[in-house]
């Protein structure tokens, strides 16, 4: 239960390099858009509180560099993840065709209990350019989605700021969800590494 | 089991959930069409003239309880007239007004979508004044009264109808500021509190004061906070008056009688006063009253027992001694709000849970200690000044005050100039007349002269485009023959693109190369001048910048981009080159020397783009072991925190800190790092500077590995480079009397040539298997770190053990074992073959084989090239 401990929820977003997820997650947190958003290297996140049904819970959203060589960035970076963002350009097909492997990636390394309720949630970015440049349908993102155990799909576009606090919404819910369902299974394997100084957890697992 | 919500693709925008959105639908002009408040109908708006987020109401002691809100002062069209008769004739224009104004208080969550949207585009238009468009938002309910609102915090209260506001600053003893709105009628509204550091206007409004003149005070004089600006909404529509009897009672529309018991004049009782400004004007309070305060300042209490004492940490962050701190006390920059909080050690904070707050306030403190010192020795600082101060852990070590020429420090850190730059050169010939060390050691002290173009031409020689001992005509003629090479590669690469040539596999690299080259270059610095313009039209009508167009100097830097990808077909280009490239050609502007002097560069720091990462993992790897050399405790607090993969230094290594430093900052550093006057892994000692300056706050705030990545990401920006570069270079010595004092250690005890690195021995023959002999040199060893990783696997632990002379006694293996174990002891330091690198001048470089076995690109694909 949440007891009185602050929650802290833990999501990563992955996606080919500019998709618009340094973009987004500034839309979202701190509601702008640049275009000049230098590309991210390494890995940055940034924290926002919300209400989730009447809970404050923290979010921290763990923001990567998007390029393939970047990707192994270590197991200490997905740790304890509760929501894993995929994120692809609506008008890029290579993004969207690497969707597959971002999520196997996020797997392998985030290695979370239970695989198969682990919450994905897709966004499909970038809605604003003109539809004559678009080569992702919503019907076919959609698809893929539903293969895959029904992912909640979204079109956003984080430069006009659509559907963006929506999709964090389901984002916040469902990592709540996933955080919870950690305190229910007393055989979750605790990945805290030895506490040295048996500090109280604040938190994060990592 | 999350709960899978329905795949929604369609919001449909058309049929909102909330009423709000009939706002939308009115134009801006539509002022006479807002109502008043008392009328409220869903369908008209009041007119938002102000708003800030991130305002709390704290209603209990827990901060989970707290509530996040807005704060904001509407405009209402203008009711039936009040009050007219109680403001003094000198504010009755203005009275009237007054009571058309409302300051309000709403949760966030109470709040649609389009509300919060629209709070949003007024909070943010930077000015103090109202936006020009016209906002409207629904109207709050109306309240006067603060108890008759059960339930919720929120309140919209008539300007009018303010007596006074209490401000309580975030520095007085209160973690975050606050404000006490006090009616006339004797009420007092919850106490609104100013989470200054998640409030974006509030940080950037910081900033710019901070940009603008190095003064971040606000209304108090204290530290500017979110609370100042609700002050200075409010000034600018009714008079607003700091009472003379209690400083943080700031009187509204001040009648004359209040003006002379409590404004600059008359001379009542101080308890009297008190209660009239805190609005308790009846004479005594009622328990509930008391009962209700102490609620309301649930932080009072808790602050008595919380554990942080801001203040003494204070003095151990800015790593300075006790006595330092009370200077920077005393200095009269300092607003007088930091220097209380400096002074007085009960400063407190209850705010144990990660919180980046006292992260920022940690830093910003340093920031100012940092400045104020600067201020107090306005010249360039020497090693001695920077020694005095680093009476830390590392204990004390010595820069040679003299070189051998006999030249101060101080002469040695005036940058060469244009002029002194020719001087070292035959005047007929062109060719050197200096020694290269003596070359190198003044850029690397100096630096080169920003204005007057002589990195233009000694960046050549640092890059390896010229060699040191050319003469004049040699220079030229490779020039020329770069020139033509540069049109060929990039013709080869423009034929192939126009032609279609290659393998599918081939084209598809191509295009995303192109892509991914084309989306970085236009966001790479382009802040600074010469990429800043899009004053022509995109070449490609397809590209996704086609709408925002460009400039000459981006396209330049995406064909020479093009062309090291052309060039280096093993690797192909990474993320992080643009950043790399983009000095360079800022400084040369000449696209064909540009492309050289960056393949220059590329050749040192081709080993951070391989795409097995075993470049990047070698250097962090080396960080580590330098940390524990230097700094055990930071070291294995660190270890606790589960940071010594020392991911947080990735970005820093990467790109050699250019998201670090301000760009002319850049340029100064990495010509320095290019001398390799010292260690042609120089960048590793500027990273444990920065590293050390921060131990303090490291050691005592950081908790975890999330927090050290954030902090030591949200250095971009802070880092004073003179500094930095000085307290790299007394590393740099201690290191060296470290490893001096190792050896002759071990060279009483057993086996003393073992450890010893020969870093004469001849080379292994490239592309001959790596079991086959003793790598040693820095290009042995990176291979042999790409090979294995120079990570856990058995394989790195191998080639390290060849490393350190696998036929004797293996006394490399029980170092490498001893790290990977934790087992080091402070009395037993070691010294492993990655740090003995560091005292190597010579650039490691990879063999074209391993760019090939490990790059990541296509490899070579022309026969011949
Ligand atoms: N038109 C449009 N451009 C976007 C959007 N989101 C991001 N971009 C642009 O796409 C590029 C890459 O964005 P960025 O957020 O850095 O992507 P990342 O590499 O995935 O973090 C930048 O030029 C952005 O300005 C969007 O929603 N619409
Ligand atoms: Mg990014």
């Amino acid at each position: 239960m949440s007891s009185r401990k602050k929650i802290l929820l833990k999501v990563i977003i992955l996606g080919d390099s500019g998709v618009g997820k340094t973009s987004l997650m500034n839309q979202y947190v701190n509601k702008k858009f640049s275009a000049s958003y230098k590309a991210t290297i390494g890995a940055d996140f940034l924290t926002k509180e919300v209400l989730v049904d009447d809970r404050l819970v923290t979010m921290q959203l763990w923001d990567t560099a998007g390029q393939e060589r970047f990707q192994s960035l270590g197991v200490a970076f997905y740790r304890g993840a509760d929501c894993c963002v995929l994120v692809y350009d609506v008008n890029n097909a290579k993004s969207f065709d690497t969707l597959d492997s971002w999520r196997d990636e996020f797997l392998i390394q985030a290695s979370p209990m239970d695989p198969e309720s682990f919450p994905f949630v897709v966004l499909g970015n970038k809605v604003d350019v003109g539809e004559e440049r678009r080569v992702i349908s919503s019907n076919r993102a959609q698809a893929f989605c539903h293969a895959k155990d029904d992912m909640p799909y979204f079109e956003t576009s984080a430069k006009e700021a659509v559907n963006v606090e929506e999709a964090f919404q389901v984002i916040a819910r469902n990592a709540l969800a996933q955080e919870e369902s950690k305190d229910f299974n007393p055989d979750f394997p605790e990945t805290i590494p030895i506490n040295v100084s048996g500090n109280e957890s604040n938190g994060c697992s990592c | 089991m999350p709960p899978k919500l329905k795949t929604s693709v369609d919001h449909a925008p058309d049929s909102p959930p909330s009423p709000t959105a009939s706002y939308y639908d009115m134009s801006d002009d539509s002022e006479s069409e807002y109502s008043t408040i008392k009328h409220a109908k869903v369908d008209s708006g009041v007119k938002l003239l102000h708003a800030k987020s991130k305002v709390y109401v704290h209603p209990s002691a827990s901060a989970k309880d707290n509530v996040a809100g807005h704060i904001a002062l509407i405009q209402q069209k203008a009711s039936s007239p009040r009050r007219e008769s109680i403001p003094s004739s000198s504010t009755a224009n203005r009275a009237t007004n007054s009571s058309n104004l409302l300051l309000a208080w709403s949760p966030e969550n109470g709040l649609s979508s389009e509300t919060k949207e629209k709070y949003s585009k007024v909070e943010g238009s930077a000015s103090d004044s109202p936006p020009k468009q016209t906002y409207l938002v629904p109207p709050p309910p109306v309240t006067t009264q603060h108890s008759a609102n059960l339930g919720s915090f929120a309140f919209a209260v008539p300007i009018s109808e303010i007596f006074s506001i209490l401000s309580r600053p975030p520095s007085s003893g209160w973690w975050h500021g606050s404000l006490v709105v006090n009616t006339r009628a004797g009420e007092s509204f919850p106490a609104l509190f100013f989470h200054d550091s998640e409030c974006e206007s509030t940080q950037q409004h910081r900033k710019r004061l901070q940009r603008e003149n190095f003064d971040i005070s606000g209304q108090g004089g204290g530290m500017f906070w979110g609370g100042d600006q609700i002050l200075t909404w409010l000034k600018q529509y009714v008079t607003v008056e700091r009472s003379t009897h209690e400083p943080n009672i700031y009187l509204i529309d001040p009648t004359d009688s209040d003006k002379l018991s409590f404004g600059s004049g008359g001379k009542p009782t101080q308890e009297n006063v008190r209660n009239v400004l805190e609005g308790k004007n009846k004479d005594e309070q009622t328990p509930q009253q008391k009962q209700r305060d102490q609620k309301e300042d649930p932080l009072g209490k808790a602050l008595t027992q919380a554990r942080w004492t801001l203040l003494e940490k204070f003095s151990q962050v800015t790593s300075f001694t006790r006595r330092t701190a009370e200077s920077v006390a005393n200095n009269k920059n300092i607003p007088p709000q930091v220097r209380r909080l400096m002074q007085n050690p009960q400063v407190q904070t209850v705010s144990d849970e990660f919180d980046s707050a006292r992260l920022y306030l940690a830093r910003w403190a340093m920031g100012i200690a940092e400045q104020s010192e600067r201020e107090r020795n306005r010249r360039i600082w020497t090693a001695k000044d920077m020694l005095k101060k680093e009476e830390g852990e590392l204990g004390d070590f010595e820069i040679l005050e003299m070189d051998a020429q006999g030249l101060s420090l101080a002469d040695k850190r005036k940058p060469v100039t244009l002029k002194e730059w020719d001087s070292w050169f035959n005047a007929r010939t062109g060719k050197l007349e200096r020694t290269i060390d003596e070359a190198k050691e003044r850029i690397f002290h100096g630096g080169l002269d920003g204005q007057d173009g002589v990195r233009k031409e000694a960046w050549l020689f640092l890059l390896g485009v010229y060699e040191w001992d050319s003469t004049k005509d040699e220079r030229r003629a490779k020039l020329n023959s770069l020139r033509d090479e540069y049109i060929r590669l990039k013709g080869a690469w423009w034929e192939r693109m126009v032609d279609e040539q290659g393998t599918l596999e081939e084209r598809e690299w191509w295009k995303e190369q192109k892509m991914r080259i084309e989306k970085d270059v236009h966001r790479t610095d382009r802040h600074i001048p010469i990429f800043a313009g899009e004053d022509i039209p995109h070449p490609d009508p397809d590209s996704p910048f086609a709408e925002a167009g460009t400039n000459v100097h981006l396209e330049q830097m995406k064909d020479m981009l093009l062309t090291y990808n052309e060039h280096n077909r093993d690797l192909g280009y990474v993320q992080g080159m643009s950043d790399l490239l983009a000095p360079i050609y800022a400084i040369q502007q000449d696209d064909a020397v540009a492309f050289w002097a960056f393949a220059g560069f590329m050749e040192r720091m081709e080993r951070n783009f391989l795409r097995d990462q075993s470049g990047m993992r070698l250097q962090l790897l080396t960080l580590d072991h330098l940390v524990q050399l230097l700094d055990p405790r930071l070291y294995e607090h660190l270890e606790k925190l589960d940071s010594t993969n020392f991911f947080f230094f990735f970005r820093m290594l990467l790109v050699w800190f250019k998201r670090e430093f301000e760009f002319s900052d850049i340029l100064r550093l990495w010509e320095g790092l290019w001398s390799d006057y010292l260690s042609a892994n120089f960048h590793l000692f500027i990273a444990m500077a920065i590293l050390e300056k921060h131990r303090e706050v490291i050691l005592e705030h950081l908790k975890g590995f999330d927090e050290v990545l954030k902090y030591v990401n949200e250095l971009s920006g802070t880092i004073d480079l003179p500094s930095t570069l000085i307290r790299a270079e007394g590393l740099f010595r201690k290191f060296q009397k470290t490893v001096e004092a190792v050896d002759k250690r071990n060279n009483f005890m057993a086996a003393p040539s073992v450890r010893q690195r020969n870093t004469s021995a001849p080379q292994e023959n490239a592309g001959t298997s790596p079991d086959a002999s003793v790598p040693s040199s820095p290009q042995a060893q990176i291979r042999a770190a790409v090979i294995g990783g120079p990570g856990k696997s058995p394989a790195a632990a191998a080639a390290r053990r060849q490393d350190g002379g696998a036929s004797t006694s293996g006394r490399e293996q029980t170092v490498s074992d001893q790290l990977a174990a934790g087992m080091e002891q402070e009395k037993d330091k070691v010294v492993s073959s990655e740090l003995r690198d560091l005292l190597s001048r010579e650039i490691p470089k990879l063999h074209k084989s391993d760019v090939q076995a490990h790059g990541g690109g296509v490899g070579p694909s022309q026969p011949g090239s």
